[in-house]
């Protein structure tokens, strides 16, 4: 079954925005949601995701990231109520763990989790829709000028293992073929037959990459490809997002304090701030909207 | 159920009973008194802070009263205070950061796991540590430790007199005034602290150096935390030496200076000196013991003056 998150081609602007552009724009929602703690400002910055994500038809990659960060999340409040030991609104006290020893629990710590968990949600999701939008080779392909090496072990990688892993399935059918009365074969043996043959695949990995020229850089035809388009209104989103949260952070917009009191600022510039962050997200399909739905 | 499950539920259900037996829901009964926090710099030379927090509840802890009183920021999670009021402790490498004191006494713990009681005295002081990396006992909480307002079961207070009985008499009155109680003994040193009373060890240097404890005053301050020493003996007597936050001497208070200093290790109890060279001097250190001279030194010199801190701080220093 292939992973909801995996990417799949889609015809949306976000994947004919290219590699970069399409980066450039997830990646800066991201940075707001590094940037800033104040819940308002990181609620907008996961809306934004979402309007991103729904925009390029990633809902399913959207939806199990947001399972998985709100599971991460709630385990991330409670080992904060339990672990932090600031904030005035204290809910329970004394309470004897083996470790921590003897713990309070306030109301300040559970919501520096809660930030902590939201800030998480919102970067899951938006490198799920990366994840799902955006062709992996055409990441790697754009890493390759920066880490040559690592762009090959990441392609390598990402062939491999789902190869590894159809080779075990393979092999555990293959044993149970041999009938009820053949012994059973152990986790131990199959991955043995496992690592050996994936070693020979790597063997022949190497041999072809080194035949085929890899140390000579891609063939001409290979530099080709599709040509990116909505690149310009990408870029420019991504730039503005992310200026916009760190300008805010340097100008004292949006500020959030858990301690001693939770403290979140609400004021006019700060629900603009979070208001933006959705609205810009969804500025380039809207722009693109006309073209590439008439022609999906 | 099958025996696994049942072992792990039971385990589960006796850890979660074990877990909330002691504890409650909200912020706890209170304890009755007044907490005080005090946050000072550079040896207590500069105060930056003071409050007071009535009647504290069972929840309170020193970094929560820190906390409501001043902007703080954290390190290790949470548990080690890295900056007050924007002073920042240097951090690995440097040589200042901020040390806290419960009852005069250096918290082997972190603020965090430290519960505030009322008529605890909480100090913290921004502080060089390059001469001495703890300072385990200070007399800068007078009259605590020996008032012990915040604890159930006071242990005993014993003023050992070696000698100057006249000083002997001032400073149990000085602790009586202060609401102690403490009894005068003319017990000779035996050498180590029998039992876990806290000890005011009154007399001539000649008398007090022979106890265990104040034998390693002779050593620098990074054993003790003591900035001063006693030179000698010349034909005037034994010569107070004070020495300032590098501990090199800094000043010679001559055969006429008192010491009032708190000194034993982190886990035993407090054990101060007051003495001097002769009569005069001692009496003068047994006079020192008051809040106005005591409150926030780490040890005072006593000379005709009055009360000198200890280590001598110039201005800029210890930083």
């Amino acid at each position: 079954m292939r992973s909801p998150i995996a990417y799949r081609p889609r015809r949306t602007p976000l994947a004919q925005a290219g590699a970069f552009a399409a980066s450039v724009y997830l990646t800066s929602l991201a940075v707001v949601a590094f940037v800033c703690s104040n819940p308002i400002v990181l609620a907008g910055a996961g809306l934004g995701v979402v309007v991103a994500g729904l925009a390029a038809k990633a809902g399913r990659a959207l939806a199990a990231s947001a399972r998985w960060g709100f599971s991460l999340g709630v385990f991330i409040v409670l080992v904060n109520g339990l672990v932090a030991q600031r904030g005035d609104t204290v809910i329970v006290y004394g309470l004897w763990l083996p470790l921590l020893g003897h713990t309070d629990v306030s109301a300040e710590a559970l919501a520096e989790g809660g930030v902590l968990a939201l800030r998480i949600l919102v970067v899951m999701m938006a490198f799920a829709v990366h994840a799902a939008s955006v062709d992996p080779d055409r990441v790697l392909r754009m890493l390759r000028p920066l880490a040559r090496r690592s762009a090959l072990t990441a392609t390598l990688i990402a062939r491999l293992v789902p190869l590894a892993a159809a080779d075990y399935v393979r092999l555990g059918e293959a044993a149970a073929l041999r009938g009820p009365a053949a012994a059973p074969v152990g986790r131990a043996a199959l991955a043995r037959r496992l690592v050996a043959g994936s070693l020979d695949r790597a063997v022949d990995v190497a041999a072809t990459l080194e035949l085929r020229g890899y140390a000579h850089g891609p063939p001409r035809s290979a530099r080709g490809g599709p040509r990116p388009r909505y690149v310009a209104r990408f870029i420019v989103v991504g730039i503005a997002i992310g200026a916009l949260a760190v300008g805010a952070r340097i100008a004292g917009v949006g500020a959030y304090d858990s301690y001693p009191t939770v403290d979140v600022a609400t004021s006019m510039p700060t629900l603009l701030l979070a208001a933006a962050v959705p609205v810009l997200a969804g500025l380039p399909f809207a722009t693109a909207t006309g073209g590439w739905r008439r022609r999906g | 159920m099958r025996p696994v499950l049942a072992a792990v539920a039971t385990s589960t259900a006796l850890a979660c009973a074990a877990a909330v037996a002691a504890c409650g829901f909200g912020a706890g009964p209170a304890s009755t008194g007044t907490a005080t926090l005090t946050v000072t710099r550079d040896y207590g030379s500069g105060t930056l802070l003071e409050a007071r927090d009535e009647n504290p509840p069972e929840s309170e802890t020193v970094i929560r009263f820190l906390d409501n009183e001043a902007d703080i920021t954290t390190r290790y999670g949470g548990g080690f205070v890295q900056s007050i009021d924007g002073i920042s402790g240097t951090g690995t490498g440097g040589t200042s950061d901020w040390f806290f004191y419960v009852n005069g006494v250096e918290s082997p713990v972190g603020s965090a796991d430290v519960r505030v009681k009322g008529g605890d005295r909480i100090w913290w002081d921004y502080r060089n540590w390059t001469a001495a990396t703890s300072v385990p006992k200070v007399v800068g909480s007078w009259p605590e430790p020996f008032a012990q307002s915040s604890v159930e079961a006071p242990k005993p207070v014993r003023v050992v007199c070696l000698g100057v009985h006249s000083a002997c008499e001032l400073t149990a009155d000085r602790l009586v005034g202060a609401g102690v109680e403490a009894r005068v003994e003319d017990a000779p040193v035996s050498g180590a602290n029998p039992g876990s009373a806290m000890r005011l060890l009154v007399g001539p240097w000649t008398r007090v150096r022979t106890d265990t404890a104040v034998d390693e005053l002779r050593d620098s301050p990074q054993r003790t935390g003591v900035f001063a020493t006693f030179k000698g003996p010349t034909h005037s007597g034994w010569q107070l030496i004070g020495l300032d936050v590098s501990a090199h001497p800094a000043r010679d208070f001559g055969s006429g200076g008192g010491l009032v200093a708190a000194l034993g290790g982190a886990d035993e109890p407090p054990t101060w000196i007051v003495t001097g060279s002769g009569g005069t001097a001692v009496r003068r250190a047994a006079d020192a013991l008051d809040i106005r001279s005591l409150r926030n030194r780490y040890a005072v010199a006593a000379t005709r003056h009055g009360a000198v801190p200890l280590p001598i701080v110039q201005r800029g220093e210890g930083r």
